[in-house]
């Protein structure tokens, strides 16, 4: 419990800083990223406090400003929606309802509802439910998380004793269940129809980072102080199970991502060490992890994984992604609904934002949405350094 | 054949019963199982003695086995039944909410809620004086023996009055009774559903809190307005006492209708604490029907047993349960759309004799007509706001453009639904709003509103009628006299389908219309006068308030509609959905038109109010939110579902180019 005590003397921004996705989330000009879930947009939160919109059918980037907009630790658009974006800020989560058909590049505040509840700031993490009925909150001093019914601006506490606030959320993609990371050495798994939790005590630190497979079957996570990956599985969502998380009974590692010497183009480096943030395509193919080097004169990386959940789960590495020399990765996301395989976004130290396409057949029966229909195109991996921008 | 029909009702109305009766017995026993453990809490409280805490504790646990705390818990339990009675008669799913000063003031001394106050003030008055009784000391008795104020050594001792103890009943029945102005005032009848689902113990939990400060906050405004009172009128209850009972005042006390008298703090503390005591037990008996009323509850899509078919969702759905009752069967529709793939397969399957999709027809139908109903109310609310606007009354036999293209939209999807061969042509019936016995308290005017929208296809929604919609609209009766309008209504409804078909009923339409004409001029007449003005103007927020006060149904059949239709895609194996898809959008479409022009209208927010997190649930206020966000959501989940699939059904024009905007993601 000396973290939740260490936690709670730390000021907002350090706090934000510890336990945001971001690499650097004090220094870096970018801090949050977030892609819409439906179309080819995305909203970048800025190191000013402001937050770009864009848009890749139109040339206006609005910028959104308010006057509670400060520290932006996440973001998150509604899904089943044309425009709105959750912001976790410092004092409060904003909703802004962009319109989608506006022009205006500076949508006025009074675009924006803003959700507040005494004791629950820093936000420092945010999840939507996929059926984008409710919104999830969390802040590290705050033991409750809190589910909005954003259109009514009412919520609902969830509380649980013990283990402190809740640093980080992830809400699985079939709806079914949710991560909630603590500053202690536990984490829990919500399951979403009657709110329930399995606690999950880790032996080393707190849980850092932690994604689902698409079909809210298997979770992988990673904690602090050890550089591996670990992986939970769930048995399968039926709906009868009314109040069972149903998780397996102990967590396997799959990674191990201690430091390594690789042969590169540009010579001999050291890569390995602590998993930062951690993503996983929507189709589980690919896994993408920012890897944070262990020695001083290490580079945090960003490596990819070829993954693999059914039959049985596989994880093979793939390669690594590559800045311009001196940019270290700050973020990373994959493209929710890129039709011809996954799409890498990684945003840089040096403020650069790019997009790595892999294309690929995924290898399971093409998913039911046609938006994820297969194209008949065999791309191969390009397993050497990459360097596009955008 | 009537008796048939009371019959089945009466089946129906038992049915209702069952379910609800394991409820509240649960509820009762549970608030009954937790009065002894707030009369342990309010026992050590009233002997705080901070000065001697062993002593204090000791003397503490000694008075809880004593015999008359006992019989106090015993009398207390049959408090907290009648008080559940109570909760149990007058629950509402939808609220009732007056639309003006008057329409309070008319509820509150409705029959019915008169009974109601006056028998939680008995109640209020019993419990405090079980609270005198095992608060013991000075309060305990009403009367006691004193010697005369003359202070001579030979006076024989009388009976005197102890001010405290009537002082300390007086307050239980003025608490009894703000208890029951306030339930009435914040609709505290009304049971909110929910907006996660969670097991009843953690709902509990969640609001033990809250409950708690709740009731410590209300208890310091009621004793503080009882004292004041007090001091005005204490006098004439304390004088009929001393009469009727032959009692003296004890000269030695401090009267307390005085300034000194009241300003003792131990009267003050037990006074706030068998307050609180009273609120909280009454509280946690209101708290666990709501939890216990609102909980979900599992129906059957297909019978296992024949004499199981009453109770399958798609007949309680289709039959007229009682309204919490198809508001469970909705929400359960909502939950088992989302959740439940095996109970989505039995909507989506067929009978087994005959292969017709009973399930699914008869679940898309209520949801459809459901929505329509809605739809039709917010034009009717849209155009009586039109006319409220000061826009000119179009003279008879014409109406407004908008008027108009309404009518044809609205002939036009009841046109495609009765041609589809699924619907049954009644896809729209009147149906008596939820929960509006035009007789009760609690029905409010929006949904007495409702009765005046009838079938489409009768001669009254011509557009000859639409003035009568227009007229309706700058309504200065409530309540009361609302109903006895609708009454006229109904009545008119013969007349003026016959002016249709003869002309020898003109004349009696005119008479009805010269008398709308002269109840017209009666109301802006009285509108103009300031003081009636102000029990009679209806609050602009209040009416919309009102409008879509059962909206919750509204957004579980859009939600279960709208997760059935997207899961549809890869689990209806027959094809059962697709074909009553055209009419599904048709509806969803244009009830988003209502609705967004509803939003446009003057006076409606855009946003909703800031909702403190009190006890009192007001979540009915922001329900048009919530209603507007569902139904956006449901309208993207199917066409994110359906993608290009979309293009191949038919939809009108207008509704083709707007799910194309559905389809980019620019709505």
């Amino acid at each position: 419990q000396l973290s939740v005590l260490l936690s709670l003397q730390l000021t907002s921004e350090d706090m934000i800083a510890a336990f945001s996705q971001a690499v650097d989330w004090a220094g870096c000009t970018v801090r949050a990223f977030a892609w819409h879930p439906h179309t080819n947009k995305f909203a970048v939160a800025l190191l000013d406090d402001s937050i770009r919109v864009y848009n890749s059918n139109s040339a206006t980037v609005p910028s959104l400003k308010h006057r509670l907009q400060r520290n932006v630790a996440a973001m998150a658009w509604k899904p089943l929606c044309a425009s709105i974006l959750a912001v976790a800020c410092q004092s409060c989560v904003l909703v802004w309802h962009l319109d989608p058909t506006s022009l205006s590049t500076r949508p006025s505040s009074g675009c924006a509802q803003v959700l507040s509840c005494p004791g629950h700031s820093p936000v420092t993490s945010l999840a939507w439910a996929p059926s984008g009925e409710r919104l999830l909150s969390a802040s590290p001093v705050d033991t409750a998380m809190l589910v909005w019914d954003v259109s009514t601006e009412t919520c609902v506490q969830l509380q649980w004793f013990g283990g402190g606030g809740v640093t980080y959320l992830a809400w699985s993609p079939d709806g079914s269940k949710v991560l909630a990371a603590t500053p202690s050495a536990v984490f829990r798994v919500w399951e979403a129809q009657m709110w329930t939790c399995e606690r999950w005590p880790t032996i080393r630190g707190r849980c850092q980072t932690g994604c689902w497979s698409p079909d809210g079957s298997r979770l992988l996570f990673t904690v602090l102080g050890e550089s591996v990956i670990y992986s939970l599985s769930f048995s399968e969502y039926r709906g009868e199970m009314q109040g069972q998380v149903g998780g397996s009974k102990t967590a396997s590692i799959v990674a191990d991502l201690s430091e390594t010497t690789f042969e590169t183009l540009y010579g001999e480096e050291r890569i390995g060490g602590e998993v930062h943030s951690m993503v996983w395509d929507p189709t589980g193919e690919r896994l993408a992890v920012i890897i944070r080097g262990e020695s001083p004169n290490s580079q945090p990386a960003v490596a990819v994984f070829r993954t693999r959940n059914s039959p049985v789960f596989e994880l093979l590495p793939c390669g690594f992604v590559r800045g311009e020399r001196g940019a270290r990765p700050q973020l990373i996301s994959f493209h929710p609904c890129f039709p011809q395989g996954a799409l890498l976004t990684v945003c840089w130290s040096s403020g650069k934002i790019s997009h790595i396409p892999f294309f690929f057949v995924g290898a399971l029966e093409p998913h039911a949405s046609p938006r994820r229909s297969p194209v008949p195109v065999l791309g191969s991996v390009r397993e050497q350094p990459l360097f596009s921008e955008l | 054949a009537a008796r048939a029909v009371i019959g089945r009702c009466q089946a129906r109305r038992r049915r209702g019963r069952c379910v609800l009766g394991w409820r509240v017995a649960a509820a009762i026993t549970w608030s009954v199982l937790l009065l002894p453990i707030c009369t342990a809490a309010f026992i050590i409280l009233s002997g705080l003695d901070p000065f001697h805490p062993v002593r204090w504790i000791s003397n503490s646990f000694n008075d809880l086995y004593t015999s008359y705390v006992i019989f106090c818990i015993f009398l207390m339990s049959m408090v907290i039944i009648i008080i559940s009675i109570f909760n149990i008669e007058f629950y509402a799913v939808v609220p009732s909410i007056p639309c003006s000063r008057l329409a309070l003031i008319g509820k509150i001394i409705h029959p019915q809620q008169v009974i109601h106050s006056f028998v939680h003030a008995i109640m209020g008055m019993l419990v405090t004086w079980c609270a005198t009784v095992m608060t013991k000391g000075r309060f305990q008795f009403l009367a006691v023996s004193c010697t005369p104020s003359e202070g001579l050594e030979d006076a024989v001792p009388q009976m005197c009055l102890n001010e405290y103890h009537l002082f300390f009943l007086l307050s239980g029945a003025f608490l009894g009774y703000s208890y029951s102005l306030f339930y009435l005032i914040n609709n505290m009848n009304y049971l909110p559903f929910p907006i996660i689902q969670q097991y009843k113990y953690l709902r509990f939990r969640r609001s033990l809190p809250l409950l708690i400060k709740h009731s410590c906050v209300e208890s310091l405004h009621f004793v503080r307005n009882f004292c004041v009172t007090y001091y005005f009128f204490g006098y004439i209850p304390k004088v009929w006492i001393c009469t009727t009972m032959d009692l003296h005042t004890d000269g030695k006390l401090h009267p307390l209708d005085t300034l000194s008298g009241l300003l003792d703090l131990s009267l003050f503390y037990h006074t706030w604490l068998s307050g609180v005591f009273l609120l909280m037990t009454w509280y946690i008996a209101w708290l666990l029907f709501k939890i216990y009323a609102t909980e979900s509850h599992h129906f059957p899509i297909q019978p296992t047993f024949a004499q199981e078919t009453d109770q399958c969702l798609p007949k309680i759905l289709n039959s007229n349960p009682p309204l919490l009752i198809k508001f469970l069967a909705l929400q359960d529709l909502m939950l088992l759309s989302q959740y439940s793939p095996v109970r989505r397969q039995e909507v989506f399957s067929l009978s087994q004799p005959g292969g017709h999709p009973h399930n699914w027809t008869a679940i898309s139908r209520e949801c459809l007509s459901l929505l329509s109903d809605l739809t039709q109310r917010l034009i009717a609310q849209q155009e009586a706001a039109a006319a409220a606007n000061g826009r000119a009354k179009p003279p008879v036999g014409e109406s407004s453009p908008i008027n108009m293209s309404f009518q044809s939209q609205r002939s036009n999807i009841v046109l495609r639904a009765s041609m589809s061969p699924l619907v049954k042509p009644s896809l729209m019936p009147v149906k008596t709003s939820p929960g509006s016995d035009v007789g009760s308290p609690f029905s409010s005017p929006a949904l007495n509103y409702k009765m005046g929208v009838v079938d489409i296809k009768s001669p009254w929604h011509g557009p000859v009628q639409s003035p009568h919609v227009m007229r309706r609209g700058p309504k200065l009766w409530t309540s009361v006299s609302d109903q006895q309008m609708n009454g006229s209504h109904h009545e008119s409804f013969p007349v003026l389908s016959a002016a249709r078909t003869g002309t020898e009923a003109v004349q009696p339409r005119f008479i009805y219309t010269w008398l709308q004409n002269k109840q017209e001029q009666i109301k802006t007449f009285l509108s103009k006068r300031a003081l009636i003005m102000y029990f009679f103007s209806k609050h602009p927020e209040a009416s919309i308030q009102a409008v879509f006060s059962d909206a919750q149904m509204h957004i579980w059949a859009l939600e279960g509609l709208s997760h059935l239709v997207a899961a549809s895609f890869t689990e209806d194996q027959f094809g059962v959905v697709q074909t009553t898809l055209p009419a599904i959008l048709n509806t969803l479409l244009t009830l988003q038109e209502v609705v967004d022009r509803h939003f446009k209208l003057p006076h409606v927010s855009s946003k909703p109010p800031r909702i403190s997190g009190s006890l009192v649930d007001t979540s009915y206020k922001t329900l048009r939110f919530a209603l507007r966000a569902s139904l956006k959501t449901a309208l993207y989940r199917i066409t994110t579902v359906f993608g290009e699939h979309l293009n191949a059904v038919q939809v009108s024009t207008e509704h083709k180019k707007r799910l194309q905007q559905f389809l980019e993601y620019k709505e």
